[in-house]
């Protein structure tokens, strides 16, 4: 069935306006994107590799027992940045704290998966299959919506992109995905520095002439991408209003998914890896380890959400996690594994300035299983209305398999 | 190759007696990551881990580069051998036995980067795989069973009978306990240690070995026979530190079982779950699911029903034997049709083996290869899913694939890929007749099968290449990259 759409698509509508290096193909795309005098919306899936604690990122602090279980690495009440009477901002999430004052950040607690695993192999891969402990799937809930939900002219190589040397696991499946490492560089390779690109050209007569069926239609679209991206040379565009992204890896993968989604060549789903979570020992509070890669995370989302300026309200992006950590922290100053964590939402379409989910309390009898912060929003609810709420999904049967949605968090609308 | 040139070649190739090119043995001798005994890599793992701990602790090190360094020593063994693995594949005068080896790892896929599974996976292939894989099925699916890999990376070597005492698991790690006083049973420690137990029977290898190892997705289970096929199969573990098959009596699940109708009658030991794997191996579920797969992997992606036919007549006569099934294969009618010549796609793995093949390329560091293999999108050992990798062209072909494809032919071509060499020489001479330098490509790679459209656009290209080597290089890269080598 696929196979037959993307011929069908490469032949079609988009093959023609693809052909030929036309000036105007790059607003028409944008155009054809747009559908109903809307341009087209983008999901940013942020992945917290190493299973986040949810704790410190959106502190509890209207709960007792967060003061009583964390004497060693709890975070100075003094530095916390308040969001209501309960909850409160790890004090290196500042740079988002104005996104929470206009109402663009909404944090959801204890948000997890229905599975019992403490494995972060298992667990990743559940959160990105969509299939809580069922390890047979092979393809990810992002590809499986991208491929269920066909935006009319729509079919551009861009519309699900992963920003590193591979496909995460929740692109991987039927519907076309790319992982771009660098924007600057995707492509083939020239021998030549002078700008001629002889070999790509040389590659795509030979594809053009000799290949068939998925071959040709998959080569056709990259060569297509490569001139799209060469037209709109979204990789030296600067970043604008003054945003400033860090220069780590997470920062570049942020800038460049702002960099594609400003080139507006159809951006559907973007994807980067943020990693460096599993704090088992010395954590810290206020500063330290995980202070460290908060501090990484929020400016480069801050960065971001500078840099995009009004058309985040286009865009969502979305954190998860595959697991949170102990309530109470182990004798090594860190916190072992444990089961709910916390998730952010932001954009400008989000009905942020509250955070979501029930809250079931730290006390241990409060506890799954006496130990850790119970689920009380199953991830695929919340990946679900953010797929409806933000993207338009029309039906998450095949996204989320087998599972049945509980009422909407409100998020959207 | 004529076609009688190719029965000939295929007779031979199945002829071998085992996996393992006699050729190549001295060379192997000498590598540590074969060399090196399984204990001490399970006792450098371990100290590793507790390294990373300490120094952590000490505050010195980020959480990412303590993960690294506790890797390290055994990463650089790990990527050796998997530099090992694809030099056999592309360097075996056995292909086919080597060919078949993959497939049955992918088969039972174990994944290298779930904990000790770094460690116990070169024994899996060396010690269950490679000596089966031209065997009987059934010899082969006990091996898999047994095999430390993995036991641990389906989680069976965690899988206990209900209720089973932790107590009794100590006793028989640590056998000075037995004369020690246990113990007891509301002990405040007995709390502690039973949340670090294993609790009860864990039906993840249960349900693999149903779904895919044996009888397939609809090859007429019910989640029951799940159940009791991880009751039978309770125990079924691993020493973790010689990294040995281990069979754990007080974690055995004594009680009567039944799976598929067949009954299993209370006080059982490790025995029913060897009856289990021979009626499994033997059932015409597995039979055919198998088979379909052996299909799909040599004829087309959606094998068609006389070749799974003719293998499952085979399996039948020859009672599994694998060797007999693949000749039936490869003897058919289907193997030889016009729709299945050059009907499938490399997958990034054939590809890349293939073209190093084709060039008789040497690699000094293969490792230069296990990370191009990597960035196509098909690490070696790194799929994490128990399915093994896909075999349908959907899940190759996609624009950024091909183009990495492209890259990294030309790369080989023109001796650009560091700790690989490369000598044209030896395989075309370079000459201002591209003509002949054409058809001299044709013949070496791609077995006479270039199609005229990419013969004309080769010359296109090269025509303006005044030297003759870099025309050469140019040629070869592109007919590596392009349409046709990109079939199989």
């Amino acid at each position: 069935m696929t196979i037959s759409r993307r011929v069908f698509l490469r032949a079609g509508a988009f093959g023609l306006v693809s052909l030929g290096a036309d000036p105007l193909f790059v607003d028409r795309a944008a155009y054809a994107l747009g559908g109903r005098g809307t341009r087209g919306k983008t999901l940013v899936l942020l992945f917290q590799r190493g299973a986040v604690d949810g704790l410190s990122m959106v502190v509890p602090t209207g709960d007792a027992w967060y003061w009583r279980e964390r004497s060693r690495i709890a975070i100075d009440r003094q530095q916390l940045l308040a969001l209501d009477g309960t909850f409160a901002l790890h004090p290196r999430l500042a740079p988002l704290k104005p996104l929470w004052d206009r109402g663009m950040l909404a944090p959801v607690q204890a948000v997890g998966s229905p599975s019992l695993t403490r494995s972060h192999f298992d667990a990743q891969d559940y959160m990105e299959s969509g299939t809580p402990d069922r390890k047979s799937t092979t393809d990810g809930w992002a590809n499986r919506y991208v491929a269920a939900h066909d935006r009319e002219h729509a079919e551009t190589p861009f519309r699900a992109v992963a920003f590193g040397p591979q496909l995460p696991r929740v692109l991987a499946g039927s519907a076309p995905s790319l992982a771009i490492d660098d924007l600057r560089t995707f492509g083939v390779r020239e021998a030549r520095r002078d700008g001629d690109a002889r070999l790509t050209r040389a590659f795509e007569s030979l594809y053009q002439g000799s290949a068939t069926g998925l071959v040709a239609s998959s080569a056709a679209e990259g060569f297509d991408a490569i001139r799209m991206l060469k037209d709109a040379d979204p990789g030296n565009r600067p970043a604008e209003h003054g945003a400033s992204y860090p220069r780590s890896r997470f920062g570049q993968s942020m800038q460049q998914i702002a960099q594609l989604i400003k080139a507006d060549l159809g951006l559907q789903v973007a994807f980067a890896d943020v990693g460096g979570w599993d704090t088992h020992v010395n954590q810290g509070g206020g500063e330290g380890q995980i202070a460290t890669r908060l501090d990484d995370l929020a400016r480069a989302i801050s960065a971001f959400t500078t840099d995009l300026d009004a058309r985040m309200l286009d865009v969502v992006i979305l954190t998860m996690s595959e697991f949170g950590r102990r309530v109470r922290e182990n004798g090594t100053g860190g916190t072992d594994h444990g089961h709910a964590t916390a998730m952010m939402v932001i954009g400008g379409g989000v009905r942020g300035g509250t955070v979501y989910g029930r809250w079931p309390g730290l006390a241990p009898e409060q506890r799954h299983e006496g130990r850790d912060l119970a689920v009380t929003t199953d991830f695929r609810d919340l990946f679900g209305e953010v797929l409806t709420g933000h993207l338009g999904a029309a039906s998450l049967d095949g996204v989320v398999p087998g599972h049945r949605p509980a009422p909407p968090l409100g998020l959207f609308g | 190759m004529a076609a009688t040139g190719v029965v000939r070649w295929i007779e031979a190739q199945l002829a071998v007696p085992a996996v393992g090119d006699p050729a190549r043995r001295d060379l192997e001798r000498q590598l540590t990551s074969l060399r090196t005994p399984t204990g001490e890599l399970l006792a450098r793992e371990a100290e590793a881990r507790r390294a990373a701990v300490a120094r952590a602790d000490s505050g010195a090190a980020r959480p990412d580069a303590t993960r690294m360094r506790q890797a390290n020593p055994l990463r650089e063994l790990a990527v050796e051998y998997a530099g090992l693995t694809l030099t056999r594949q592309a360097g075996s005068g056995h292909q086919l036995a080597e060919v078949l080896a993959d497939f049955w790892f992918n088969h039972f896929n174990v994944f290298q980067n779930k904990g000790l599974d770094r460690v116990l996976l070169r024994d899996y292939l060396e010690q269950a795989i490679r000596p089966n894989a031209l065997g009987t099925f059934e010899a082969l699916l006990l091996a898999t069973a047994r095999s430390p890999a993995m036991l641990f990376y389906l989680d069976n070597a965690q899988s206990v009978a209900e209720g089973a005492d932790p107590r009794d698991a100590l006793a028989q790690r640590f056998p000075a306990m037995r004369n020690r006083r246990r113990p007891a049973a509301n002990d405040p420690r007995m709390e502690q240690l039973r949340q670090r137990m294993p609790q009860g029977p864990n039906e993840n290898y249960a349900r693999e070995l149903l779904e895919l190892h044996t009888l397939g997705v609809d090859g007429g289970y019910t989640q029951d026979d799940i159940v009791g096929v991880a009751r039978i199969l309770t125990g079924w573990s691993l020493d973790r530190r010689t990294g040995a098959f281990q069979f754990n009596a007080w974690a055995h699940d004594r009680g009567e079982k039944a799976v598929l109708g067949q009954r299993f009658p209370a006080g059982g030991g490790r025995e029913e779950g060897e009856r289990l794997l021979r009626m499994l191996a033997a059932h015409p579920s597995t039979m055919h699911h198998v088979s379909s797969k052996l299909c799909a992997k040599f004829v087309a992606d959606v094998p068609p029903d006389g070749c799974i036919d003719d293998a499952v007549r085979a399996w039948q006569q020859s009672g599994g034997e694998i060797r007999e099934v693949v000749a039936a294969i490869l003897r058919g009618p289907d193997f030889w049709s016009p729709t299945s010549v050059g009907a499938k796609v490399k997958s990034p793995h054939e590809f890349v083996v293939s073209a190093v093949r084709a060039l008789g390329a040497e690699a000094a560091r293969p490792q230069a290869l296990v990370a191009q293999l990597a960035r196509l999108g098909q690490p070696l050992f790194q799929q994490s899913a128990p399915t093994g990798w896909p075999e349908t062209q959907e899940d190759w072909v996609s624009s950024a694939a091909l183009l990495a494809r492209m890259n990294f032919a030309v790369d080989l071509a023109s001796g650009r890929m560091p700790g690989v060499r490369v000598d044209l020489d030896r395989l075309v001479p370079a000459t201002a007749d591209h003509g002949a330098l054409l058809d001299a490509i044709d013949s070496v790679l791609l077995a006479g099968a270039m199609q005229p459209t990419t013969r004309r656009a080769i010359l296109d290209e090269i025509a303006a290449l005044p030297d003759a080597a870099a025309a050469r290089a140019m040629a070869v890269g592109l007919a590596l990259g392009g349409p046709d080598f990109q079939r199989q």
